[in-house]
């Protein structure tokens, strides 16, 4: 029955071997689960919940999990005036300390990347009196724990500021070498007045120049390693390959790659280290635009010979070194996808200058890899694709997309994507970070969202908020309409005024006082995000300072800043709307039911919803059935979308973080908050009943889009701003610049035959004219995942595309599994 | 000319109709009555009110709104008297469920036009256009005409789908505006085809045979690909496709694709929501072995390779 589940091809036995023993877990002698280590102080912790605040899976074990790493922590020696250095310095140095000489190191046999472990919660290096003040702010009454749980308890959603979420400056790091780096900053270091060298900006430059040793010294130290394990070596095949790797671990990440193999080693050293500065298994570290800025040292190695093969070896190794991060949670079973959630994005072919297309030899090349890797989670591929992209890639793409159950990589559409880009250089006067000169540069991280490369940083999902929340304090003028009711102590809390009072919806005498209500409350729901993220955000920047990260962004040397102070050249901190779809259809249905039709009167419609439309049902159907919906490629009602899209956006971009100066912007990626806020939030007008998820993303409610693919791409294309055409020429709108996740699910079936093969991937040529910025696509049936979900031993490969990420089916849990079956059942085709 | 017609339903993303992405107008009425038609709710060439009673929450609205009493619910069905009925459709309306739906809609040509071309960028990118299908296009040919005519006005690729029995002559001015002529040749035993479809298939034979002379005639681009739907038990005798690829090898330079269908069940719920037995309910899908057989026969009788495929699924091995 699972003949036609992917199945890895082509692996030589040293990948087959590695990846056996990645998917071994828990059985695996070697593993690269956390270690954690401490300044020994009584007050010492390493856990930094902030970063998991926008994951309320983990709110209950917060103290937990802060508490078993400080109890297991091990202890690192410190120098004797440690406690005399400012903290960025502590910080520095603990995790060069941390990483250099205490994490273990070892090769794995036949492996042809070094450095392997790097999942580390290491000290927040506090002194006693900073770690009361930090206490204070996190714990107190109005503290960010007890805020961040009343605004998610409350179905508003989430926020924090979180880890990782860029592109690292990799193409300059390998370009110029730490040394390089070094000298930048030994540069900026003398430039300063000594003053400035005496405050935090000399701090800053000191740490981030201890930062740049850490690399350097841990290359030597793994060279070292390799020198011995091959003087033991009895193959000599294995001896020459231990050889060559201390070879190039001589030279790099110190100096400029000579080859493929060293910059592929530097930039997985360089990489992983991000992700030990952070304490944060690859949340969203992307690696930007790899098959551009490695090309030259493809190149340069073709030239001299390389074998096309053995460069897919080095490149497969690097795959097993990125799944490693989820090592992290090895023991712990997954649920709703989150542990698909790292997201280490790399980005393929794309526009480059000129509207020159950027596809080459080495797009290809880790295409094929991708190919015979998957399914496999890290690092995730995204494809640009866009009007000129070359038949030859769109070939491959479609016959990835039909030969396994769906996209092993994320589709990403440039001209939309682009527009985005342009809208925010426009909005925030940044046409000297963004133009037409670097633009087709940006690229995507963590799952979708569109950022530029080695100088921004974003906070692509620091905010999740439900648009549906504005809908709900409409019906209660600024109250919850359902009291919250903790679970565990079974208290139900009183309901207060939260939100502005916009009066009794029931005295709505015509349809736009319900919508002025609603701009009142999404006003208001989006300052109570802004204001709820300043506290982490200011939090993070007075305590959790990335230095090594710092030296790959750029900006923080030249203003001397951490990146979590706001030192990148591009800083902006992203609200990703959630519960999109359901809070346009419950706005069309409110108009269609109590206004326009009078079916209701909206304190019956009010009732309906209090009562979970239950004793309502005629009412629900009718909601459900007769109301419009947005995905219909419905002009009216996509307008409504058009409407709340707006609305929403522009009062992002009206805010700004106090503390770090980072501007709002918007995107939808959603994650898997869809799921969740189902159960907290009520009934909604639309006819979902609470309990039922909410609509993903950008996509249509589940069971909307009854017109197929091409009118729910339509749709979409209309919410993001349509097109307007100049001349004869067509302008894409865009008002998301970080992007949108849509998923389309096709039955397989369909595109069986070579010709509807054709017909793919003229859809996707569609979509590129007419849809999103993102696409995921699944090419499983229903019957399939009845199967898995009965058989689950049997599907354990089974990728599933969820909201730009990947996920194994049986593993993302019982709900999110019966919402994929159910969209897959309700196809037509 | 006539601007008005009834339409059953618009297909979007339809990828079987013709070359590309299209989208097909299933048009409401057919001459023939198949006894595997996947659409039986377009045979009759009026709208019919259909009740599905899985959908039906038997809330009554439909009994209460409806004021000349046409709408009875007996034995827990929904019973539309046709005597009493005008098609006022407030019945329709007031169905909170779509339980109860009208099969065969009137559009205006220049509105159904507007609305098919909103895939216009699919069909654009693929190749594609509209496909008018039925029911039978051709009981409609001064809707389906006028429908063509505004398609043409904006460049659109177009189709027809027929089941080829229509009163000769009916095609002359569609022909100027067609693209593509989808013609199905189900059967091609007189007798047999009269016990599967309800009618002899001279008529059929006939017009194709008019059509490509026409074409010929009129020097038109028109490509012509019939569509043999291979049904279990029916259709799929090897002697039937033998035949036919003997009735089709001296036209062979009209003809661009020759398409053996095979049988698919997608209409089964249809069925079961209609509330009616198909006789087909339980048939499996033929094999793919099969489908290759019916090809090497029809080569054999001198078909030319590059003008015969067969499409559609088989049966999982």
């Amino acid at each position: 029955m699972n003949a036609a589940i992917k199945e890895p091809a082509n692996l030589s036995p040293r990948i087959q071997w590695l990846r056996d023993y990645f998917f071994k877990g828990t059985e695996r002698n070697w593993n690269n689960e956390n270690t954690s280590w401490t300044t020994g102080t009584d007050w010492d912790f390493q856990y930094n919940e902030l970063t998991y605040y926008i994951v309320p899976e983990t709110y209950p074990f917060l103290q937990t999990f802060r508490s078993s790493y400080a109890q297991n922590a091990k202890k690192v020696d410190l120098c004797d005036d440690f406690w005399s250095w400012s903290l960025p310095e502590r910080v520095a140095w603990f995790n060069y300390q941390v990483m250099v000489n205490y994490v273990p190191r070892e090769i794995l046999p036949g492996d042809l990347i070094a450095g392997a472990r790097f999942n580390i919660q290491t000290s927040a290096c506090l002194n006693k009196k900073e770690a009361r003040q930090r206490d204070k702010r996190v714990y107190g009454k109005k503290g960010s724990r007890s805020q961040i749980k009343w605004f998610f308890n409350h179905g508003y959603g989430n926020s924090g500021a979180t880890s990782g979420h860029l592109i690292p400056g990799h193409e300059k790091l390998l370009k110029i070498g730490w040394a390089g780096i070094r000298s930048e900053l030994q540069d900026y270091y003398d430039k300063l007045p000594v003053k400035d060298k005496k405050g935090s900006k000399g701090a800053q430059l000191r740490a981030m120049m201890t930062a740049s040793r850490m690399a350097v010294d841990l290359a030597s130290e793994y060279e070292k390693l390799c020198r011995k394990t091959a003087a033991a070596e009895t193959d000599p095949v294995r001896r020459k390959e231990l050889e060559t790797m201390a070879d190039n671990l001589s030279r790099v990440p110190l100096n400029p790659p000579k080859n493929f193999h060293e910059a592929v080693q530097a930039l997985w050293i360089n990489h992983m280290l991000v992700m030990s500065d952070e304490n944060y298994p690859g949340p969203g570290v992307s690696f930007g635009r790899i098959d551009q800025y490695l090309l030259p040292y493809w190149e340069k190695s073709v030239k001299e010979g390389m074998n096309r093969e053995f460069a897919k070896e080095i490149l497969k190794c690097f795959w097993f070194h990125a799944n490693t991060a989820y090592d992290a949670t090895l023991r712990i079973g997954g649920n709703q996808g989150i542990t698909a959630g790292y997201g280490q994005l790399l980005t393929l072919s794309g526009l480059g200058p000129g509207g020159k297309d950027m596809t080459n030899d080495l797009t290809y090349l880790i295409l094929e890899v991708i190919d015979e890797m998957s399914p496999i989670l890290e690092p995730k591929p995204n494809i640009r694709i866009h009007r000129n992209t070359p038949d030859k890639l769109m070939d491959i793409i479609i016959s990835m997309i039909s030969s396994s159950q769906g996209a092993p990589f994320l589709l990403n559409f440039d001209e939309r994507s682009i527009a985005g880009m342009k809208t925010q250089a426009e909005k925030c006067g940044l046409s000297e970070y963004i133009n037409d000169g670097n633009i087709f540069d940006y690229a995507p991280v963590g799952c979708l969202e569109n950022t530029m490369t080695g100088n921004d940083r974003s906070g692509t999902v620091d905010n999740n908020i439900n648009l549906y929340k504005a809908v709900d304090l409409v019906f209660g003028s600024g109250r919850d309409t359902h009291p919250f009711e903790n679970t565990i102590t079974g208290k139900t809390e009183k309901i207060r005024q939260d939100g502005p009072v916009t009066g009794d919806p029931c005295k709505f005498k015509k349809w736009s006082d319900f919508t002025d209500a609603f701009e009142v409350q999404m006003k208001y729901l989006i300052r109570r995000c802004v204001n709820l993220y300043e506290i982490s955000e200011s939090l993070r920047a007075d305590t959790a300072p990335t230095p090594y990260l710092s030296c790959m962004v750029k900006g923080c040397a030249e203003k001397a800043k951490d990146v979590t102070q706001g030192g990148a050249e591009l800083n902006f901190t992203t609200i990703e709307a959630v519960t999109f779809a359901t809070t346009v259809d419950s706005l069309l249905a409110v108009k269609y039911l109590v206004f326009d039709e009078k079916i209701c009167t909206m304190k019956q419609l009010k009732d309906a919803l209090k009562n979970n439309w239950e004793g309502y049902e005629i009412l629900e159907a009718t909601a459900r059935n007769k109301a419009p919906k947005y995905g219909r490629d419905d002009d009216e009602a996509d307008m409504m979308a058009r409407y709340v899209m707006e609305l929403w956006t522009e009062e992002v971009w009206k805010h700004k973080t106090k503390s770090t100066g980072r501007r709002f912007r918007p995107g939808m990626l959603s994650w898997n908050y869809w799921v969740g806020a189902g159960f907290i939030l009520p009934a909604s007008p639309d006819g979902r009943r609470q309990g039922k998820f909410f609509s993903n993303a950008i996509c249509p409610s589940s069971g909307a889009d009854i017109n197929g693919p091409t009118s729910n791409t339509n749709s979409v294309g209309k919410a993001l701003g349509g097109k307007l055409i100049d001349g004869g020429k067509e302008i894409y709108m865009n008002m998301l610049p970080n992007g949108a996740s849509h998923t389309i699910s096709f039955n397989p079936a369909l595109f069986k035959s070579e010709a509807n093969k054709e017909k793919l991937k003229a859809f996707l040529k569609g979509y590129s004219r007419n849809g999103g910025t993102a696409l995921q696509i699944n090419m499983v049936d229903s019957q399939t995942l009845l199967d898995a979900q009965e058989n689950p031993a049997d599907y354990r490969h089974l990728l599933v595309r969820v909201t730009g990420y990947n996920a194994y089916f049986v593993s993302i849990g019982r709900e999110l599994q019966d919402e994929l079956i159910s969209r897959l059942s309700h196809e037509k085709i | 000319m006539n601007r008005t017609g009834l339409v059953l339903e618009i297909q979007r993303m339809s990828t079987e109709d013709g070359p590309g992405l299209r989208t097909t107008v299933f048009l409401k009425g057919c001459p023939l009555k198949c006894r595997w038609c996947h659409n039986p709710e377009s045979i009759k060439s009026d709208p019919e009110i259909l009740w599905s009673g899985h959908a039906c929450l038997h809330c009554l609205k439909c009994v209460h709104v409806c004021e000349r009493k046409a709408v009875r619910h007996t034995d827990d069905k929904i019973v539309i008297d046709s005597g009493l009925c005008n098609s006022c459709g407030m019945c329709l309306k007031s169905c909170p469920t779509n339980a109860l739906e009208i099969a065969g809609k009137e559009w205006y040509s220049g509105e159904l036009a507007v609305e098919l071309l909103k895939d216009r960028v699919f069909f654009e990118v693929s190749g594609g256009g509209v496909t008018v299908s039925g029911g039978e296009a051709l009981l409609q040919d001064g809707f389906t005409l006028s429908l063509l005519a505004e398609l043409k006005k904006e460049n659109i690729h177009t189709a027809i789908d027929t089941c080829g029995l229509f009163p000769a002559g009916r095609m002359e001015n569609i022909l100027n505006l067609t693209d593509l002529i989808l013609y199905d040749i189900k059967e091609i035993d007189p007798v047999r085809h009269k016990e599967f479809t309800g009618a002899d298939n001279a008529v059929i034979l006939q017009n194709l045979t008019a059509i490509m002379q026409l074409i010929n005639e009129k020097k038109l681009s028109t490509e012509i690909w019939i569509r043999t739907p291979v049904i279990p038990g029916a259709t799929d005798a090897v002697e039937n496709i033998r035949k036919i690829a003997e009735f089709l090898s001296d036209k062979q330079n009209s003809i661009s694709k020759w398409e053996l269908c095979s049988f698919n069940n997608l209409c089964n719920e249809k069925y079961r929501r209609l509330g009616i037995q198909w006789e087909y309910e339980h048939t499996p899908l033929m094999q793919s072995e099969e489908m290759d057989f019916l090809v090497n026969a029809a080569l054999d009788c001198g078909i030319d390779k590059s003008k015969i495929a067969w499409t559609g699924m088989t049966r999982k091995e």
